[in-house]
Order: C-alpha cells, then structure tokens, then sequence
C-alpha cells in the first residue's frame, strides 16, 4: 500500500458519504456521543501532519475517515489524473494548501509530445469555488496558463504561496497579476518553468506599500526586468529571506540590492554573476557587499559568470549549506579557491568543468556534504568527459555522509561504484547516467551490472536509483533481490530480456515509480506485473517491446488503471506496435482531456 | 523541442546502410532471436558476442552538431505526417548506438545550451580546447548560425542570426561574444578586469568593425543593406580592426566604394 497519495483510500469509502451529520440534529442519545467524539476526534487530528499518518487514521472506521477529511489542511496529489478534482473537494473540505504533480519526468527530456495535458484548469477553476481560503499551491509539471493564474489570484484572497516547478504555459501577464491581486502574498517561487516573456512589467505590478514577501525566486525567468521597481520592491519587503534573480540582473545591480538587504536574506540567486555596465571603470566593491550577507547559507546563480568576479563570493563561503554553481562554466583553478572555503556544504550543484581535481577538493573540504549534483556542460555522448570515476572515487572517500547523488559522466567502473556503496551507506538517491548509451567498465570492459548490484546491495536504504551504461539482465536482477526500499527507478538502454523487468516487478516491493526507455522489454515482462499495477503511482514504458494486443489485455483485466498509448502510428502495418506506454490507476476512471495523439486502452 | 532539427538529411554515412522503412522494424519486432541479431548491422569487428564488453565499445561515429543522423530524425516521432522514423527502437535492439537519441542524454532543455551561451568564457580552457576550440553545442532549435571570428581572438565563435532582428541586437551580441576573450588576449595576466565594450562596430568610429562574406564570397561591411537582406546573404563574419577595413576588404572584394575613412 502506498503511503503517499490521498486516493489511496479504498473506493468503498469514498463512495459512501458520511451520514452522521445529517443524525446530530435529532439529538437522540444514540447520536451524542459520536458528536462528542467527532469533536475530540477534530481537535486531535488536527495535528497530525504527515500524510502516511493520516491516510491511516481516516482508514479505522468511517467517523475517523470523515473527521481527517475535515481537518486535513495540506493535500498532496502526486498524479493529477489520479483522480479529479471533484474528488478532492468532496472528500476534504478544508484545504488550505495543495501539492499538485502532473506531467511524468521523462516530458521533460521531450519524450511526450507538447499539449499532453496535465491542466491546471479544472484544479484551480473547482477550488475557487470550494476553498475560498486557499493559501498555497505548489505545482510540478502542470500546465498553467495566464488564465488560471488570474483566476488563482481573484478567487483567494488570502494566497500565500505559488511554487510552479517545470511548470509551462504562462508568461509575465500571469506572475503580474498573481503579484498584484495576491496582497498576502508571501512566496513566490517560479523554479525551473518555462515562463514566456509578454513584455510585462511584472515587477512593478506588485503592491505599492509594504509587503509580505518573504521568498522571490525568478532565475528561471528569460526576460529582462525593470531593476529599479525590483530595488524598491526589496526595499519595502522586510521580511525578505530569499531572492533568486534571473540572468538579466547584473552584478552592479545584485551589488545594489545587497547593499538594501543583505544582513536578512538567507537564500541569494546571484542572476548573471557578470557586469552589465561597463562605463564605470572602478566596478563597485562587491566583496563587502558578500561580506554583508551574514545571514546566507544558499547562494545559486552564476548564469553567465565572469570568473574574475568569483572570489568575491568568498566570505559567504564559511556559512554556506547549499552551493549551486550548475549554470557556471569553472574550471578547477578558479574552483578550488572557493571550494576549500565551504567546511558547512550540504548540498553543492556544479558542471562536469570542475573536473575530477574539482570534486577531489569537494571530497577533502566538505565533510558534511549531503547532496551531489554534476551536469555535463556539453551534454553529448561522444565528448571527453571532464569527470570519471576519479571523482566519483573521491567523493565516496570524502564525503561519507552523502545521501543523493545525480552524476553525468562519459566513463566510469564497476569498482568505483562498488566502492561507494561501502562507504556511503546513506544513499538514498543514487542516478548515474554514463551519456554514452551502453557504455561498459572502461577499465575492464565488463558490464556495469556489478557497480550497480553492490549499489542496491549496500545502500540499504536507497529509495532511488537511476541507471545506465551497459546493463545485463543480471543487474536486474541484483536491483529486484535487493532494492527493498526502492520506489523510484529509471531505466534506459538497458537489459538483454524481458526477464529483466519480470525480476524488478516481481521484486521491489516498495516500487512506485517506474520509467524506462529503448530497453527490450515487451509484453511477457509487462504481464508479470499486473499483480501490483494498482499500488503504483504510474509505469512510463516507450521505446520497447510492448504490443498494443497486450496492453489492451492489460486495460482490460485492470478497470480502474488508466492506459494510455502514446503517439503510436495508427497506420495498418504497425497498428500493433506501441510506442509510448504510460499507465497510472485512476480513481474515477480515463481522463477526458486526452488530446489525439493519446489513445486510452 | 529543443536539440534535433526535424527535416534535415542525414549525412551519407554508415547510418545510411540501415534501412528506414518501417518493415524492417516490424520484421523485428517481436522475435529478435540471435541469428537477427548476428545479422544486424553494427560497429563493431564481426563475431564479437554479446556480452564481451570490447565488442560493446561504441565507436566514435562523427557527429555534427547539427545532429544530421537518422536517430534525430525520431524527433518527428509525434508528428502525424512521418512515417519513416522509429529510429530509436534499433537502439534497444543493437548491441551499439551509433547515433544522437531523442533526449539523451536526460538533460532538461535549458541546461543544453550552457555550451553555446556567452557564458563560456574563460573559465575553463580545458573544455574549450577540445576539438577545434570553438564551441559546437546542439543548436536548441533551427537557428541560422554563422561563424564568427574576431581578429587578433584566435578562439571562433557562432552567433544565431536567427535570434537577432536588427543590426543593434548583432552589435550587442558581437560585444557580449567578444569581450571577455578580447579581454584576455590583450591581457597577458588575464585578470586585470573584463575590458573594454566593443562598440562602433557598424559606423566605423569603433576600434573595431564588423564585415561579412555574402554567399557570394565578397567581404562587405555590415550595415548596409536591410537586415534580412543581409541575414539571407551572410555566411560568416568578421570583426576586423578599423585601422585594417581598406586592406581587408580589397582582398577578394569588389566594393571597394563602401570603404570609409
């Protein structure tokens, strides 16, 4: 049984309406005291927080279920078609804040066509009328346009927080109106999404007096900004903590906004990191300015650095939890200086141009690293990778803390895995991605089904794990043997057979999530799964083996999942091919959004 | 979608040996027994089985930038008018990946273009050297990139014409493209600030000026025709110091009336 979504209730539940409130008017002896208790019960529950706490309480008898839906104030929603908005407004009554997830990972890598869906609309348009008290949303993948934005700002006066991540469909106009009608407005946080520029002025759309404002964050944002609204905007929000700008703030101007409130902000997105104006010949003091920021424990930006500028940074080094330096172009010389400052590092993002000496002095420097992320600078498959299994080896050295790793490489090796799964035991997130497809050990030529078994045979409490480089059935093997905690898995170019799916689907017993791509899996090994199709949140299958007779089979033996065909050619000759298989369980049954190039089984 | 330019032809390569139709996949389709297997085409010296990982070894298959493989063509996956693109299933297939893929490696859109924005400046030289130093990025959309050198800045770039509608906007990028590289020529130290703006480059009064060779092969300054008249004429650029427009220019122009002092 899953623990994380809000449909997880058994149907018969939620069909079944809760009748004691009709009875309490009649105030019967027989009615009184479960008012007395549906009272007690609110109070109490009124505390429990965590989701997997309170899909168990509503799950003790039909009073319990009713009462959590009254007080259940933060819903999360990890598959937006998992159920319909409807739903949700009749089951929980009084929500104040939702977590809305829509579109699968892999759209983002462009495997699914644009306008697949995961609308906004029908949300927020229900909600209006439901939850005239809404506070937060929190999106992930969702499209939203400018529409529902308005309507989100109009319909809730008392909104607080807007979190859109990879979120597309709206521009400017949105966040303007969002910044102009949300007075109570406290966050918000564009991250990642791809926001159009409508040439609005959006900065200046925000209220003239003092703001609540506590979390801005536009990096993401590819359009100019009005700098001066933007200074007096952070000047009249004094409980800001956290400002992430775009690329089109330079690093006078970031100098500037420093100089207004630097002692508070906790969290810096440093925008371009280079400078805009070059007529003044004595650039400003941008060391003292870093100096100033006391208080920042997480700096990201760096989008278009001027490495001679970088050592300013350098006295926020010491306080510093969270690095993100993905978006810079550092060699090792510039980086090393800075890195050897960051003993309190956490959480550190960077490209693959730090190269392994890079991550070397990550390993001798940051004891307490938690959290590592490379990107490739040069995101193809036949380059020189700057980074290998020399970093990889440093880091599981140094850094034994670590809990999640995301690590793009050209070449790596068995050994430096096994390595890491006996010296970082707290891994829970483990993505490797080898760019070159079907990579082996470049050292000993073997598969790399050893690395990743040791992997999942160590790691006991990995929760993640994405794989690539040359793969055997036998690391499926190992990964269904071993992964007991495993929930989420993403597969590409992988396997020899269909028995290696069978052995992930007939292990793993906590898999939730599962994606795969152009691996050689086909219909036997999609049959070997229906067993727990319904205890996962969804299964992304394109590019394998499966035919449109068996997945019909498969929607039809399991009514309540919902089995989309992707983008497969309804020409004759290949009618039976699948391309795309995307399927996920649905509590009220397939969606009617689909657009044509979806075809639900 | 970003990173593969649909309609493009493929290059005569290797990869053309592999046939498009869809029959052959069909054919494949469900039982890819050994013997198909040994049959199929791969890089690879022949009678290397499957599991020895030298055989597996990838050879390095040229690769454009402009991605004109076959496997890019799978971008038009979801278009409904093509019919001959299910490259990417061979992958699953073979035992080698020859070409590009369909968002591989999984790198959100707006982390591929890092190679080619001004962002790459001195940073790192060790990436830059690779190759022929000049930044070969998938393009993230059909951009109409030229090369661009400046003189005495022995590192060429690509600027997207594309992406420019006015002579002002090019003049602007030329001076983000530049300076910084300018910068650390003239400067053997390498720190000592990021230099001066790069500008005049249209009327002459700038230390530097930008000219053009035309599809033609004449160098011109740039500047005088309409923009798009220009963009559909243009084939690369160069910014050349004013001090040197007459001689430049005389090499191989016809137009010399175009020259100022």
């Amino acid at each position: 049984m899953s623990e994380d979504d809000e449909d997880q209730s058994p149907a018969t539940d939620l069909r079944s309406r809760n009748k004691s409130r009709n009875c309490i008017s009649s105030s019967s002896s027989q009615t009184f005291p479960d008012h007395v208790l549906e009272n007690v019960l609110e109070n109490v529950l009124q505390f429990l927080d965590s989701r997997c706490d309170r899909n168990a309480a509503s799950l003790v008898c039909k009073l319990w279920w009713k009462v959590e839906g009254l007080t259940r104030s933060e819903v999360f929603i990890g598959n937006c078609y998992a159920l319909s908005p409807a739903r949700l407004t009749q089951r929980f009554k009084r929500v104040r804040s939702l977590l809305l997830k829509g579109k699968p990972r892999f759209a983002d890598f462009n495997l699914m066509p644009a306008d697949w869906g995961a609308n906004f609309a029908p949300w927020v348009s229900t909600m209006a009328k439901a939850y005239p008290w809404l506070e937060k949303v929190d999106l992930k993948r969702m499209f939203v346009t400018d529409d529902d934005l308005a309507l989100l700002a109009e319909s809730f006066p008392g909104f607080k927080e807007l979190i859109l991540v990879c979120c597309e469909g709206f521009g400017t106009s949105g966040i303007a109106v969002v910044a102009n009608k949300c007075r109570k407005l406290k966050v918000l946080d564009l991250i990642e999404s791809d926001v159009t520029d409508d040439e609005v002025d959006w900065v200046s759309c925000f209220p003239e007096d003092v703001t609540c404002l506590e979390s801005l964050a536009f990096d993401c944002v590819e359009a100019p900004i009005n700098f001066k609204a933007l200074e007096g905007l952070v000047g009249r929000s004094p409980l800001l903590r956290k400002l992430r700008l775009n690329r089109f703030v330079s690093l006078e101007e970031v100098h500037r906004l420093l100089l207004l409130g630097a002692p508070q902000l906790t969290s810096l997105g440093t925008g371009s990191f280079s400078r805009g104006d070059q007529s003044q010949q004595e650039p400003p003091d941008y060391v003292a300015a870093f100096r100033a920021c006391k208080s920042v424990v997480c700096l990201s930006g760096f989008r278009e650095l001027m490495p001679e500028y970088l050592p300013a940074i350098l006295p926020v080094c010491a306080n510093l939890t969270s690095l993100n330096f993905s978006y810079a172009n550092i060699s090792p010389d510039m980086f090393k200086p800075i890195i050897h400052n960051c003993h309190k590092l956490q959480i550190f993002w960077a490209l693959d141009s730090i190269c392994d000496e890079g991550l070397q002095a990550v390993a001798a420097t940051c004891k307490e690293l938690r959290e590592l992320r490379i990107f490739p600078f040069d995101p193809r498959e036949d380059t020189e990778g700057p980074v290998s299994e020399l970093g990889l080896q440093a880091i599981s050295e140094g850094c034994r803390k670590l809990e999640s790793l995301l690590y793009f490489c050209q070449h790596m090796t068995n050994a430096a895995l096994i390595a890491m799964s006996h010296n970082c035991p707290e891994l829970t997130v483990f993505r490797l991605c080898i760019m070159g497809r079907l990579r082996p050990d470049h050292v000993t030529g073997k598969a790399m089904d050893e690395g990743f078994g040791a992997i999942v045979k160590n790691c006991k409490k990995l929760t993640r794990l994405a794989v690539s480089g040359l793969l055997t059935d036998q690391a499926f093997r190992y990964m269904g043997e071993y992964g007991k905690l495993i929930r989420t898995l993403s597969v590409a170019f992988a396997g020899d057979s269909d028995m290696a799916l069978r052995h992930v689907l007939e292990g793993c017993p906590r898999l939730q999530k599962l994606e795969i791509r152009d691996s050689p899996f086909g219909d036997v090994a999609l049959r070997s799964g229906m067993h727990r199709y319904y205890n996962m949140r969804f299964v992304w299958m394109s590019a394998c083996r499966l035919t449109m007779g068996c997945c019909k089979d498969v929607a039809r033996a399991m009514p309540n999942l919902v089995v989309e065909v992707i983008g497969s050619d309804d020409d004759d000759v290949n009618r039976d091919y699948v391309e795309t298989l995307y399927m996920y369980r649905s509590l009220d049954g397939p969606r009617k959004d689909a657009p044509q190039f979806v075809t639900i089984l | 979608m970003e990173g593969c330019p649909r309609n493009r032809e493929t290059c005569p390569k290797l990869l053309d040996l592999i046939p498009q139709e869809r029959k052959w996949y069909h054919d494949e389709g469900k039982n890819n027994t050994d013997q198909e297997k040994k049959l199929e085409l791969r890089l690879a010296p022949p009678g290397g089985d499957e599991e020895d990982g030298s055989v597996m070894k990838k050879k390095n298959t040229k690769k454009e930038a402009e991605d004109k493989t076959i496997f890019n063509l799978s971008g038009n996956h979801f278009s409904p008018s093509n019919k001959t693109n299910y490259a990417p299933h061979h992958i699953s297939q073979k035992r080698t990946a020859p070409g590009p893929v369909v968002g591989w490696p999984p790198v959100r859109s707006f982390r591929k273009n890092l190679a080619s924005s001004s962002s790459s400046k001195l940073g790192n030289d060790q990436i830059n050297k690779s190759g022929d130093g000049e930044k070969q990025a998938e393009p993230k959309r059909e951009g109409m990139f030229v090369k661009i050198n400046m003189d005495s800045v022995p590192i060429g770039r690509k600027v997207d014409l594309s992406a420019y509608g006015s002579y002002e906007q090019l003049s602007f990028a030329v001076d983000k493209l530049f300076r910084g590289l300018l910068a650390a020529q003239r400067d053997a130290s390498g720190g000592e600030g990021e230099g001066k703006p790069i500008i005049g480059l249209l009327d002459g009064k700038g230390e530097f000026t930008l000219t053009y060779e035309d599809n033609e092969g004449d160098k011109m300054l740039v500047g005088d025709v309409p923009w798009q008249m220009f963009v559909s004429s243009v084939k690369r650029l160069r910014v050349i110091k004013s001090s040197e427009i007459s001689s430049a220019l005389r090499f191989g122009c016809s137009k010399e009336d175009k020259m100022r002092n």
